[in-house]
């Protein structure tokens, strides 16, 4: 009878927070947040910029390392002047929105604006449905302070290699030259080294940052290890580590002179 | 994964068909089952066949739905089994049976959801879970009432209602990951239902 009363009292507190689920496929439930990238975005211009310096940090591949987030917050929040964070996709293993909602709301703990780009693994399951909710649109792009940040689906693999992700034409159109941008940074998730990032496309996109004036660098996660680009190497790009093996990069970028350096936590 | 799969069929043939010798007798359910929410539709209905000599198992077959207000649309059908190792009887209302550990699974149907990530794209163990097919552990509390007068004026031989606990294999293996970061209420979700037998 005593376990009884429990198991009662249980039910009625987990139903209190949010326990009942409709399936682990829904793509929201009543708690789910919304629109979480456009208004990190307003967080991010609601404050005018003190200085010209860029600096922000870039980080991916949260997956399942649930553990290791509040180290990684505690990390940058201790860190001086950063702009905002932006996380190069896989903020879930298996794409579902309970993942995405319990990565957001331990990210809501960052002191600054906390910019989410898609994953393949975000894109597997209702995923894409449940991240379009919940962070936006999976191609989108900003500017701060004169750089414009260009973020994008490179998860060709997800599509079956349909020669339509990347989007060339989006990027093509987002790397036009515009008044009051004098840089060019892109972020997206799977970089062009990988057999996941449609091959065929490589030489377009590569070419496309080539030629674009004041390309400043192309930034990825997916890899878990660090990488950067080698003397021969026609634009600039950046890997970041996972929060799985406790790293991030410090970008910093003054006049489309960019620095980086790694961070273990 | 293709040991995955198999295992799961079998799993599934052999709780459906295993159980009764009696084919005729197998079809026909004995209870009816409504249930909110649980991980199997916002709604579900299903049949209900009372297992082993005993009938303290259950085998649940039910069709669940997700209207797209909900974060469907999805239709899902699933197969539980649970057992009762204890009974509470008491006297004017009937029995509680206060913890019943089982599992399930589910099919999703969703045009989202492949049954398996095709070969012919993803290279072997690239992802190595079914999108469609889920494995769901789960444990229920229920409260069997026989003895009050409305049973048998509604023509019922009990009417039971029950609340279910239950996390499936992608939950179980982030929170085993990230103990104690992720906590056991965060992996289990709830349902609640009622089964009529008539």
């Amino acid at each position: 009878m005593k376990i009884f009363t429990k198991l009662l009292l249980l039910s009625g507190l987990l139903a209190g927070c949010n326990a009942f689920e409709y399936s682990p496929n829904q793509t929201f439930d009543r708690n789910s947040p919304t629109d979480l990238n456009r208004k990190a975005l307003e967080q991010l211009m609601s404050v005018q910029p003190k200085n010209d310096t860029l600096k922000f940090i870039l980080s991916g591949d949260t997956q399942r390392s649930y553990k290791e987030i509040p180290g990684f917050i505690e990390k940058v929040n201790s860190l001086d002047k950063v702009d905002f964070i932006l996380v190069a996709g896989d903020i879930t293993e298996f794409g579902s929105s309970k993942e995405m909602e319990g990565y957001a709301t331990r990210m809501k703990k960052m002191r600054v604006p906390v910019i989410t780009v898609i994953g393949n693994h975000d894109l597997t399951g209702r995923g894409r449905a449940a991240y379009a909710r919940m962070f936006g649109d999976l191609n989108f792009s900003f500017i701060y302070k004169g750089t414009k940040f260009i973020c994008h689906d490179t998860n060709s693999r997800e599509y079956k290699y349909n020669g339509q992700v990347p989007d060339l034409n989006w990027l093509a159109q987002e790397l036009k030259p515009t008044a009051g941008v004098k840089g060019y940074i892109s972020v997206g998730h799977v970089p062009p080294l990988s057999e996941d990032f449609d091959q065929k496309l490589v030489p377009k996109y590569k070419a496309q940052f080539e030629n674009t004036q004041g390309f400043v660098a192309a930034l990825y996660g997916h890899t878990h290890t660090y990488l950067t680009s080698e003397p021969g190497d026609r634009f600039n790009y950046l890997v970041t580590g996972s929060v799985e093996n406790k790293e991030f990069i410090i970008v910093t970028v003054l006049n489309n002179n960019i620095t980086h350096e790694r961070v273990f936590y | 994964m293709n040991a995955y799969f198999t295992r799961c069929t079998l799993l599934i043939i052999v709780l459906c068909f295993g159980v009764r010798a009696n084919a005729q007798q197998f079809l026909i359910p004995d209870e009816v089952i409504l249930q909110h929410a649980g991980s199997i539709g916002y709604v579900s209905v299903g049949a209900g066949y009372k297992l082993f000599n005993n009938e303290r198992g259950n085998l649940d077959l039910l069709y669940g739905y997700v209207p797209k207000s909900k974060g469907g649309t999805l239709h899902i059908i699933t197969a539980k089994f649970a057992y009762k190792p204890f009974v509470i009887t008491v006297n004017k209302l009937g029995k509680i049976y206060p913890f019943n550990p089982g599992l399930f699974f589910t099919y999703t149907a969703h045009p989202d959801l492949q049954l398996k990530f095709s070969k012919d794209n993803w290279p072997k163990g690239y992802y190595y879970w079914s999108e469609a097919i889920r494995p769901h552990l789960s444990f229920s509390n229920e409260l069997e009432l026989t003895k009050p007068r409305f049973i048998k004026a509604a023509g019922l031989k009990s009417l039971s209602v029950y609340s279910e606990f239950n996390s499936n294999e992608w939950y179980l293996v982030n929170y085993f990951q990230n103990v104690p970061e992720v906590s056991v209420k965060d992996v289990f979700k709830l349902g609640i239902g009622v089964r009529m037998r008539f």
